[in-house]
């Protein structure tokens, strides 16, 4: 009985069938549909989707939100308790004279760009380093793996301290790139390992397997072997990855802000206002912790919750 | 057919067995009796599906009950009914006297103890057996299923065994606590097919030496000729047939064994095509009314095709078929249309 | 085995070699980018001059190699390996030396670090059997929804909300009732207290183990539930075991592996996730002073301690890795 993948790889390499139109491996196309059905029907998931989207889009239209420029800091206007909506001061102002909801629509920038940059870049790395292991194995595999090895030891905020403790004199600029470059090499480069395990584990899984033969037989090359018949199976693990890893950037670059060694004022960051914030916790001005702080929960709650259930959704071995 | 002087290790009576599943409740095993007797081999024989593992594990007090449930029968160790038994007396009776050995000894063995400590786990859980004694015990055992090297092969892991050493080995845990009856559940299903013959003469030995009563569950027909005393032919849950093998290999009285025996390719016979049996085995919940067989029958006629189903024949004494028509099957003729009457 | 030990020892070594190479990598590059090496090191603060040789001489400074950017500087790599091996870690800002700062911190560590790690296993155990046993029902469900949100909360904002919100109204409320010293109070105290090392502990660490627990209810549960209709746990009842002994002997004996394997990949993030709660609850381990070093910028310290964690990074993976040979045969005999 011949398996079908192999039939329609068959007809897809010997060009009988455009690629794309021959029937997918029957897997993968099911899970993915019968994820994203599984995950429709969740209230929580659709819940955390729309806070998610709904920050996504405070990032990328501060402007539709706030006129005011957090950077005006009126100090005759500080310390003023929340006005709410409809008052010039809806969140109130702080210790500098500057308007807190501003400033946290325009926080909301560094610290969700800078998480999208790191994931999207360190899932890139992981994976094309994890396809180039798995693949080759022999000594690549052997280097590969000690690198992910050496890098795995350091704790990734460890590693940042370290560093943005170290480079903190110097001076990239006020921009949203620039004020976060710093952060994203560092948190890239201690955070593409997890992928490329992952990648690697599932490509030694799949490398073997009858299509996978079968199309190396009729003459496929290495590159579209790796790209077509190998990496959606491994896509799946990672992207369920994703979001989670999204949301551990983000509290991650909060903590740095805190430290001081993240995003460096006069940029302003969610991080930054939770720890000039801190300390008016019993000062009168709860509100100065308060609304940062919410910000930063339902970001990376929401982000989470999508991320769990994603990989619940996408693990048959979960069920 | 002798009898055996001490009477029936073990008698099952009518066993049924059903299991809930989404799509309803399903009978797996629907009024099969049996009976083992010391010296003697019975084999279970049938397709996946038939029921035939699923009514020993019953009998084991194995099965999950949450899905699984015995609906009805009994089955009587000595004379004592193991299904009225709570579940944690059943397995320790069971354990003492019933012995089971299964297909796949590589999953069915522990991957992170040793073999030797498998080999006397009960005896040291359950009789407290000081651990020197059990170790000596254990080489023992692998002695008796001529495994070489015991001495060092106790200390071992079973991934670091061959196929065929594994079955041996489990085997061998089986007769740790000098069992009178031993199961033996598709023994050699997973193994090259030279080292299948010499695990059967291993189980045929023992068996021998020890006057076991042995139950052999397989689908391998060659096999059952060669071994067992008894046949007991299973169709979708049910006994189809029961007879000595001999009787059954040479006049089946069911159309089932019939068209079995007759798609085995033999070697005396040159050309043409294999016999097959049309068709596939009912799945589980839904069977056809009247005979579950009638489908791929060649003999089937109305009556077979309506309720009730057919009840055992006894065809010779001792020997029963399934089948309206299992006297002239038996005789190898066609079958006369019968009234309902008529039996 | 002991040729697999061995071999991973080996390893083990290599690695750590590599790391702290890593390490020094980036610092090189950082003074060499800094320009100034007193930048680097002192960032806003102005160093004295004896501070600033003693900086220079500890590290080389003077070496021609930090004036080019790139150059990996191995000769005083070399040197700095001498200075570890002898126990030397550099000093802070006062001329104290790290290893003196870390001896008085760690064992406040340890007592952070032994609460957690009771806290994973119990509730990874106690949790994650329960939902394996119940499958499916609303107690597995419950278990797996809160075990996703353990997961939402990162360490730094279970720490943040803990403190101010939490400990500050219970705390000021019992210790005006029951007194300061009483055991509820300190238990809800916002900051650490030397005079209570192990009260003012247990919070923090049943919180930051709490963080970390999702991963080994998971875990926990897929493996027992892989044991649980596993074909040696049906030979093992098929044998008359009493069922006690088949759950020890087979199921959480076999369960074991994964979990314990867990515990390679959490320790990292558990070490973040310790530095963040030292930090936010004062509590002077090592992770507190890398936390406080990070905030007054003594990188004589972040570098240090870093390399310290790395060290203890490293030996607690293989000391992870021993425990999984020791627990699975099958893998040591590769």
């Amino acid at each position: 009985m011949t398996d079908p993948n192999v039939t329609a790889l068959v007809a897809e390499e010997t060009h009988q069938v455009p690629p794309g139109g021959a029937p997918a491996p029957r897997g993968s196309r099911s899970i993915w549909a019968e994820a994203l059905h599984t995950l429709s029907r969740r209230p929580t998931v659709i819940l955390a989707s729309l806070v998610a989207l709904f920050f996504l889009v405070v990032v990328v239209l501060p402007g539709a939100f706030t006129s005011t420029d957090p950077q005006r800091c009126d100090i005759s206007q500080s310390k003023i308790h929340p006005q709410w909506f409809g008052h010039p001061h809806p969140f109130g102002t702080d210790v500098h004279g500057c308007d807190v909801y501003s400033q946290l629509v325009h926080g909301a920038r560094p610290s969700l760009v800078l998480a999208l940059l790191v994931v999207a870049v360190s899932v890139v790395i992981g994976m094309v380093l994890g396809l180039l292991s798995g693949y080759y194995v022999g000594w690549v595999d052997a280097v590969v793996s000690r690198v992910i090895e050496v890098f795995l030891v350091i704790p990734l905020l460890l590693a940042a301290l370290l560093v943005l403790s170290l480079f903190k004199g110097i001076d990239t600029g006020n921009g949203t790139f620039g004020s976060i470059v710093q952060p994203a090499i560092v948190l890239t480069a201690f955070a593409w390992m997890g992928y490329a395990r992952y990648v690697r584990a599932s490509v030694l899984e799949t490398k073997n397997l009858d299509y996978v033969t079968a199309a190396r037989v009729l003459g496929a090359s290495d590159l579209r072997i790796m790209v077509r018949h190998i990496l959606p199976n491994a896509i799946g693990t990672v992207t369920a990855l994703v979001p989670t890893a999204i949301a551990g950037i983000i509290s991650t670059e909060a903590v740095l802000a805190f430290l001081g060694v993240g995003v460096q004022p006069p940029a302003i960051s969610w991080g930054i206002m939770i720890s000039n914030g801190a300390p008016w916790f019993l000062g009168g001005a709860k509100y100065l912790l308060l609304f940062p702080l919410g910000c930063l929960v339902a970001t990376v709650l929401s982000f989470v919750v999508i991320g769990d259930n994603l990989r619940d959704a996408l693990d048959p071995k979960l069920r | 057919m002798t009898e055996s002087a001490t009477g029936p290790l073990l008698q099952v009576e009518d066993l049924a067995v059903e299991f809930r599943t989404p799509y309803g409740v399903v009978r797996a095993v629907d009024g099969l009796s049996y009976t083992v007797e010391a010296g003697r081999t019975l084999a279970i024989v049938g397709e996946s599906g038939s029921g035939k593992s699923v009514s020993s594990l019953a009998v084991m007090g194995l099965l999950p009950t949450p899905p699984a449930r015995i609906a009805g029968g009994r089955a009587l160790l000595h004379g004592r009914d193991l299904l009225t038994l709570p579940a944690k007396e059943h397995r320790a009776v069971c354990g003492d006297h019933v012995a089971m050995v299964f297909q796949d000894a590589l999953a069915a063995l522990n991957p992170v103890h040793t073999v030797g400590w498998q080999l006397t786990e009960a005896l040291v859980a359950r009789h407290r057996i000081p651990r020197r004694d059990a170790r000596k015990r254990a080489v023992e055992l692998l002695d008796l299923v001529k495994m070489p090297h015991a001495q060092q092969r106790v200390k071992d892991y079973p991934h670091q065994f061959s196929g065929g050493m594994r079955q041996r080995a489990m085997i061998a845990m089986a007769l740790a606590m000098d069992p009178e009856v031993l199961i033996a559940d598709e023994p050699t299903t997973a193994l090259d097919v030279t080292v299948q013959a010499q695990i059967m003469r291993l189980l045929a030995e023992i068996q021998a030496e020890r006057r076991m009563g042995l139950v052999l569950i397989t689908h391998d027909l060659g096999v059952v000729a060669d071994v067992a005393d008894e046949v007991v032919v299973m169709y979708a849950g049910r006994a189809v047939e029961q007879a000595d093998v001999f009787s059954a290999y040479g006049s089946p009285a069911h159309p089932y064994t019939k068209a079995l025996l007759a798609s085995i390719p033999r070697l005396d016979q040159k050309g043409g095509t294999l016999d097959v049996i049309p068709g596939r085995p009912p799945e589980q919940g839904s069977f056809p009314d009247g005979c579950p067989f009638h489908p791929r029958c060649g003999y089937a006629q109305d009556v077979c095709r309506s309720n009730p189903r057919p009840e055992p024949v006894e065809v010779a004494p001792g020997r029963y078929a399934r089948c309206h028509f299992a006297a002239d099957v038996m005789a190898d003729r066609e079958p006369v249309a019968l009234t309902k009457e008529v039996r | 085995m002991s040729r697999y030990l061995v071999r991973r020892i080996l390893q083990g070594i290599l690695t750590l070699f590599l790391a702290v190479l890593l390490l020094h990598l980036l610092t090189t590059l950082a003074i060499q980018v800094n320009g100034n090496p007193a930048r680097a090191f002192f960032g806003d603060h102005v160093p004295s001059k004896t501070q600033l040789a003693a900086v220079e001489k500890r590290y080389g400074l003077d070496d021609p190699c930090f004036d080019q950017t790139g150059n990996p500087c191995l000769g005083p790599f070399v040197h700095r390996l001498g200075d570890y091996l002898h126990g030397d870690f550099g000093t802070d800002l006062h001329d104290r030396s790290v290893t003196d700062i870390v001896s008085t911190a760690a064992p406040n560590t340890l007592r952070l670090f032994a609460v957690v790690t009771v806290t994973w296993f119990v509730l990874g155990m106690l949790l994650g059997s329960v939902a394996a046993r119940y499958r499916g029902k609303v107690a597995d469900g419950g278990i797996r929804g809160a075990s996703i949100l353990i997961d939402a909360l990162p360490v730094f904002v279970i720490m943040l909300i803990w403190k101010y919100i939490v400990t500050v109204p219970v705390y000021t409320s019992l210790r005006d009732k029951l007194g300061a010293d009483s055991f509820w109070a300190t238990l809800f105290k916002p900051s650490f207290d030397r005079t209570h090392p192990w009260a003012t502990v247990i919070m923090p660490g049943i919180l930051l183990g709490l963080a970390g627990s999702a991963s080994f209810i998971r875990l926990v549960r897929a493996a027992q539930l892989e044991n649980y209709g596993a074909d040696h746990v049906r030979t093992a009842r098929a044998k008359g075991l009493a069922e006690r002994h088949v759950i020890v002997h087979h199921i959480v004996r076999n369960s074991a592996i994964p979990v314990v394997t867990a515990v390679g990949f959490v320790f990292t993030d558990a070490l973040g996730g310790a530095v963040v709660t030292e930090g936010v609850m004062n509590i002077y381990g090592m992770g507190g002073t890398l936390w406080r070093a990070v905030q007054t910028n003594d990188v004589g310290v972040v570098m240090g301690v870093v390399t310290l964690l790395t060290v203890l990074t490293v030996v607690v993976m293989l000391v992870v890795d021993l425990l999984y040979a020791a627990l699975d045969p099958r893998i040591r005999f590769d």
